[in-house]
C-alpha cells in the first residue's frame, strides 16, 4: 500500500538535504570580509531614512477591512450578473430576490459601523 | 432550488432576528435592555418552526444530479431545540452579569454575535455536505472568538480570545485539508454519495484514514475531546461567564451532533439485526473512539482535581463529560445515541445552572477562586445549595437527573459487552466526586477568612434558578419524559 508512496517521500528528503546543504556550505565555505558599506541597509542606493519598526494607526486596518468587505460583495454580484439573463430565464423573479435581500444585509452593515463611527479618522 | 425553502424556515428566522437586533440598536440606542427580549422572543418564534421539523425527514436544496446541501429529520430537530433553550437561559443570564456592565454601549453586538453562533449550530447539526460542515463550523467559531473576548478591558479576557482564535484557526484549517482530500479521492462532497464510493475496492485505506483523522481533528477542537482540548480551560476562564456557559453547553451539543451524523452518514455501511452499526472496512472508528474518550474523560477528571478556580474546574469536568458523553458513540448503536440524546438533556440543565451559580457569586463576591467561597453555605444558603444539587447531578449520583444520563450511558456499553470500558468510565466518576464535594466542603466546611454578610438572588433570578434545579430533581424521579422525547429524536435521514 505505502510504497507508492515512495518517490513522494524520496521528494521530501531531497528537498531537505538540498536545503541544509545549500544553506550550511555556504555558510562554512563561503568568504566572510565584511565592512561598513556591506553591512548598512540596502535602499536602492539612498541612505537609509528612519526605522523599520514604525507604527502604523490601527484605524486603517479598520479601513482596510471595509474594503474588503465590499471587494468580496463584487466576487458575489458579478458572477450573478454575467448568468443573470439565463437564470432569470429558468427560474424568474426569486433570481433577482436573492440577491436584493444579500444587498439589504450587507448595506445594513455598512450602515452600522457608518452610525457606530467606524469611517471617522480622528 | 427556492421550493426547499420551507425547509429551512428556523434558519431564515434567526437571520431576521440577527437583523433586527442590530437595526434596533441604531435606532434605539438609548435602550439596550430592551435587546434580551426581542432576542427571547425571536427564539420563540424560532422553536415553534423547529418543533415543525420533527415531522420532516427529508434533503433540502437537492436537485437531480446532486443530493443536497442539508438534511431536516427528528435527529436534528432535537439537538436544535436543545441549542435554542439553552440559547434562551444564557441571554436570561446575560441580564445580570456584572461583567458585561462594561461594555454596556456595544450590548447590540453581543446579542447579534449571539445569533450569529445559533445560526453556525443549525446549519452544523443538519449539514449533509462537506462544504457546509466547513462553512458552518467557521461561522460559529468567528462569533464566538469575538464573544469570548467581547469584554476586552480586562487582560485574561483578550488572552483567551486570542488563543481561541490561534487554535480555531489551525484546527479548521486541518480540517480543510482533510476535506479537500477526500473530495481528491471520491470528487464530490456529499457525505451520502462519499458513503456510497469510499465502499469501492480502488480506494486508497491509508490516504482515507489520513483524511478522516483530519476532518474529526475540527470536529474534536468544537467538542473539546483529549488531544485538541488545550484551549479549553484558558477561554473558559478568561470569557465573560455566560459565554463559557454558552460554549460549554450549545457549541459543543452541534459538535456532537455533527460528529454523529458525519460517522453515521459516511463510515456505515449498515445496521445489522441487533442494531449494531457496520462500519466499512476502512477505519477502525470504534476502538479510535474508545481509545479518544478514555484519554478525554481521565485527563479531564485528574486535571479536575489541582484546579483552585471554579471556571477552571467546571472547564476540566466539561473536557470529562465529553469523554463520557464519547461513549454513546463507541456503542456504535442506537442505543448509544439514546444515551448520548439523554445525557445532552441533562447536561445542558445542570451545567448552565452550575455557571448560573458561579456567575451569581461572583456578582456579589468579585471571585471565582475556590478560596473565597469558604462559608458560602451559610451566607447564601439557597445558592449553595442549589450548586450542591448540581454538582451532585454533575457527579451522577442519585437522585439527580444525572444519574439517570450516566445510567443509560452505562447500559448501552454493558448491552454491547464492553465491560471493560464501562469500568474504567465508573472509576473516573469516582475520581470527579472528589473535585465536586471539594467545592461543597469549602462552601459548608471550611471557616471563611472574613465575615461574609448574607445575601441572595434577585427575584428574576431565583425563579430561574428554581427553573433550573426542579427539571434536575424532576428528571432524576420520573424520567420517561426524557427518554420519550429522545426516542422520538432518533432518526437520523436515510437510517
Amino acid at each position: 500500500m505505502l510504497e507508492q508512496y515512495i518517490p513522494v517521500f524520496l521528494v521530501i528528503g531531497f528537498a531537505i538535504i538540498f536545503a541544509g546543504a545549500t544553506v550550511f556550505s555556504s555558510e562554512i565555505f563561503g568568504p566572510k570580509r565584511p565592512t561598513a558599506e556591506k553591512l548598512s541597509t540596502y535602499e536602492s542606493g539612498m541612505k537609509p531614512i528612519g526605522t523599520t519598526n514604525e507604527r502604523i494607526s490601527v484605524k486603517y486596518y479598520l479601513v482596510a477591512m471595509f474594503f474588503i468587505i465590499f471587494d468580496l460583495e463584487v466576487i458575489f454580484v458579478y458572477p450573478w450578473a454575467v448568468q443573470f439573463k439565463k437564470m432569470f430565464s429558468d427560474i424568474g423573479m426569486p433570481v433577482f430576490y436573492s440577491m436584493l435581500v444579500f444587498l439589504i444585509v450587507l448595506e445594513l452593515g455598512y450602515l452600522y459601523a457608518y452610525k457606530k463611527g467606524g469611517f471617522k479618522w480622528d | 432550488m427556492t421550493n426547499s425553502l420551507y425547509l429551512v424556515k428556523p434558519e431564515i428566522v434567526v437571520t431576521i432576528v440577527l437583523v433586527c437586533i442590530i437595526t434596533f440598536n441604531l435606532i434605539f440606542k438609548d435602550k439596550p435592555q430592551a435587546l434580551p427580549w426581542l432576542s427571547v422572543i425571536g427564539l420563540m418564534i424560532t422553536s415553534y418552526f423547529v418543533v415543525e421539523q420533527f415531522s420532516y425527514n427529508s434533503f433540502a436544496f437537492a436537485s437531480t444530479d446532486y443530493k443536497g446541501l442539508l438534511v431536516t429529520d427528528p435527529f436534528g430537530a432535537f439537538f436544535k431545540i436543545l441549542i435554542v433553550l439553552s440559547s434562551v437561559i444564557v441571554i436570561l443570564f446575560s441580564i445580570s452579569n456584572k461583567e458585561l456592565d462594561s461594555a454596556a454601549d456595544r450590548l447590540g453586538e453581543y446579542y447579534s454575535l449571539i445569533f450569529g453562533m445559533i445560526l453556525g449550530m443549525f446549519f452544523m447539526v443538519s449539514a449533509a455536505d462537506l462544504i457546509l460542515i466547513y462553512l458552518s463550523v467557521e461561522l460559529l467559531s468567528l462569533s464566538s472568538y469575538v464573544l469570548a473576548g467581547f469584554t476586552k478591558n480586562t487582560l485574561r479576557n483578550s488572552e483567551a480570545s486570542l488563543k481561541y482564535v490561534i487554535y480555531g484557526g489551525v484546527s479548521s484549517g486541518i480540517m480543510l485539508f482533510g476535506i479537500s482530500i477526500v473530495y481528491g479521492l471520491t470528487g464530490t462532497t456529499n457525505l451520502y454519495e462519499i458513503n456510497s464510493l469510499i465502499q469501492a475496492p480502488q480506494i486508497n485505506q491509508i490516504t482515507l484514514l489520513f483524511a478522516g483523522i483530519l476532518i474529526f481533528t475540527g470536529i474534536g477542537f468544537k467538542i473539546s475531546v483529549a488531544p485538541f482540548h488545550f484551549w479549553t480551560p484558558d477561554v473558559y476562564e478568561g470569557a465573560p461567564v455566560t459565554i463559557t456557559a454558552y460554549l460549554s453547553v450549545a457549541s459543543k451539543a452541534a459538535g456532537f451532533a455533527l460528529l454523529i451524523r458525519f460517522i453515521k452518514v459516511t463510515f456505515i455501511k449498515s445496521i445489522n439485526a441487533e442494531g449494531y452499526w457496520q462500519v466499512i472496512n476502512v477505519i477502525d472508528w470504534k476502538s479510535f473512539f474508545i481509545l479518544i474518550s478514555i484519554i478525554t474523560m481521565t485527563l479531564g477528571n485528574f486535571a479536575a482535581l489541582w484546579q483552585n478556580n471554579m471556571k477552571r474546574l467546571l472547564a476540566y469536568s466539561s473536557i470529562a463529560h465529553a469523554g463520557y458523553i464519547m461513549l454513546g458513540l463507541v456503542v456504535m448503536s442506537n442505543e448509544g445515541i439514546l444515551a448520548i440524546i439523554i445525557y445532552f438533556t441533562v447536561y445542558a440543565i445542570m451545567n448552565l445552572g452550575a455557571f448560573f451559580i458561579v456567575m451569581l457569586i461572583a456578582n456579589k463576591i468579585g471571585s471565582e477562586e475556590l478560596d473565597d467561597y469558604k462559608g458560602l453555605g451559610y451566607s447564601t444558603p439557597v445558592l449553595g445549595i442549589s450548586l450542591a444539587i448540581f454538582l451532585i447531578s454533575l457527579t451522577g449520583l442519585p437522585p439527580t437527573a444525572g444519574f439517570i444520563a450516566k445510567l443509560y450511558l452505562f447500559i448501552a456499553l454493558v448491552d454491547a459487552k464492553m465491560i471493560g470500558v464501562a469500568i474504567i468510565a465508573l472509576l473516573n466518576t469516582v475520581v470527579s466526586l472528589y473535585y465536586y464535594i471539594r467545592v461543597l466542603k469549602n462552601m459548608y466546611l471550611d471557616k471563611p477568612g472574613k465575615e461574609i454578610p448574607k445575601f441572595s438572588a434577585s427575584i428574576p433570578n431565583l425563579v430561574l434558578l428554581i427553573a433550573l434545579v426542579a427539571p434536575i430533581i424532576f428528571f432524576g424521579i420520573y424520567f420517561s419524559p426524557v427518554v420519550n422525547l429522545a426516542k422520538s429524536s432518533l432518526t437520523l435521514f436515510g437510517f
